[in-house]
């Protein structure tokens, strides 16, 4: 007699059977970059500031220094991309191109104030006090720390224009500067 | 005279076959390959340096597009598919008018069956392709870079991440 004996072994029914995986697999790429801090002034409009007669040509006050209108320069699009900057502005007297120690009575040197705004909270503001003869002629001031990246039109306004000792002015061309500086407030000293 | 014939019929030509005593038995055997994905190698580093433009402080696409990183991995099953889920890449200092402390970017994953990206414009995962078999490098591309206003840059260190998952649908 023919015999037959069939034996299935079938996955499924043996218990210890691990369950079919169906997890997923991820992998992973990091990416990382970084932004230097940086500031920018933007370049100075007008970036001369042409003041004309200085001295009064008539009247009282002829030779005397003029009543000067305060100039205001923009700088715009300034901006620093990181919390804590400031604006420091250094201020250079005007001084007559004729470096001759003036007579008695003369003045070879203009001060003024020059003044940077719409930075922080407080304006940065030098005055100079340069001697008649036209020495320690520059002056330089901090103002307030802007505590959040910022961008804008920094207004710098050159105002109080004054001679020492209100003395008559020596004939000449003059010429000063005014440097704006904006750094981090760390170091901006 | 009539000679008698002997026939004699050998007992060979009538005897009846022998019967089979033989059984057989048969042992089936089957078994099953789960449908699996495996990363060989699942972690990648893209550094993208300097990502703003020194002149500008805005943002340098170029130091973004066409960045690439390879994974390495392998599915089992014709119907495997691979999704592409994007994060943005971003700094923890707030970005106050005028200025951007985020990119987005697209991420692309190709592998030699197939590719799948995913944008980090849009929440959630691309959607998934179909990949089926395969064993290699998973190439991921960066493309598309872009910041939310086109501001400046504030300062700072980005991260961001390309996370690849493949699915191994029987």
């Amino acid at each position: 007699m023919k015999r037959l004996v069939s034996l299935a072994l079938l996955a499924m029914a043996l218990p210890a059977a691990p369950a079919l995986a169906q997890s997923t697999a991820t992998g992973n790429v990091a990416i990382d970059g970084r932004v230097a801090p940086v500031c920018i002034l933007g370049d100075p409009n007008p970036a001369l500031v042409n003041l004309g007669q200085l001295s009064a040509s008539s009247g009282p006050r002829t030779g005397k220094i003029a009543t000067i209108t305060p100039q205001t320069v923009q700088l715009p699009a300034s901006f620093c991309n990181f919390a804590g900057s400031v604006v420091r502005v250094t201020a250079t007297a005007l001084t007559s191109s004729d470096t001759s120690v003036p007579q008695p009575g003369f003045s070879r040197a203009v001060n003024y104030t020059a003044t940077a705004t719409n930075w922080a909270a407080g304006a940065s503001t030098a005055t100079t006090n340069a001697l008649r003869d036209g020495t320690s002629p520059t002056a330089s001031g901090l103002g307030s720390t802007q505590p959040l990246p910022k961008i804008a039109d920094i207004a710098l306004t050159l105002s109080n224009f004054t001679a020492p000792g209100d003395l008559i002015l020596v004939a000449g061309t003059y010429n000063g500067t005014v440097v704006v500086t904006l750094g981090p407030a760390a170091v901006a000293d | 005279m009539r000679m008698p014939i002997l026939l004699t019929i050998p007992a060979v030509l009538v005897a009846s076959p022998v019967l089979a005593q033989s059984a057989t038995g048969s042992v089936e055997v089957d078994g099953v390959v789960a449908g699996r994905c495996l990363f060989g190698l699942p972690n990648a580093t893209i550094s993208l340096g300097e990502i703003s433009l020194p002149g500008t402080g805005r943002l340098d696409v170029s130091k973004v597009n066409g960045r690439t990183a390879t994974l390495n991995a392998w599915c089992n099953g014709a119907a495997a598919t691979m999704t592409v889920t994007t994060t943005q890449l971003t700094t923890p200092t707030a970005a106050p008018g005028g200025f951007d402390n985020r990119v987005d970017y697209t991420g692309t994953a190709s592998v030699t069956s197939g590719s799948a990206s995913d944008s980090s414009l849009t929440a959630g995962a691309g959607t998934p392709a179909n990949v089926g078999r395969f064993n290699g490098d998973i190439l991921v591309t960066l493309s598309a870079a872009s910041s939310p206003t086109g501001g400046l840059m504030v300062a700072g260190a980005y991260t961001g991440n390309v996370l690849v998952t493949l699915t191994p649908v029987n």
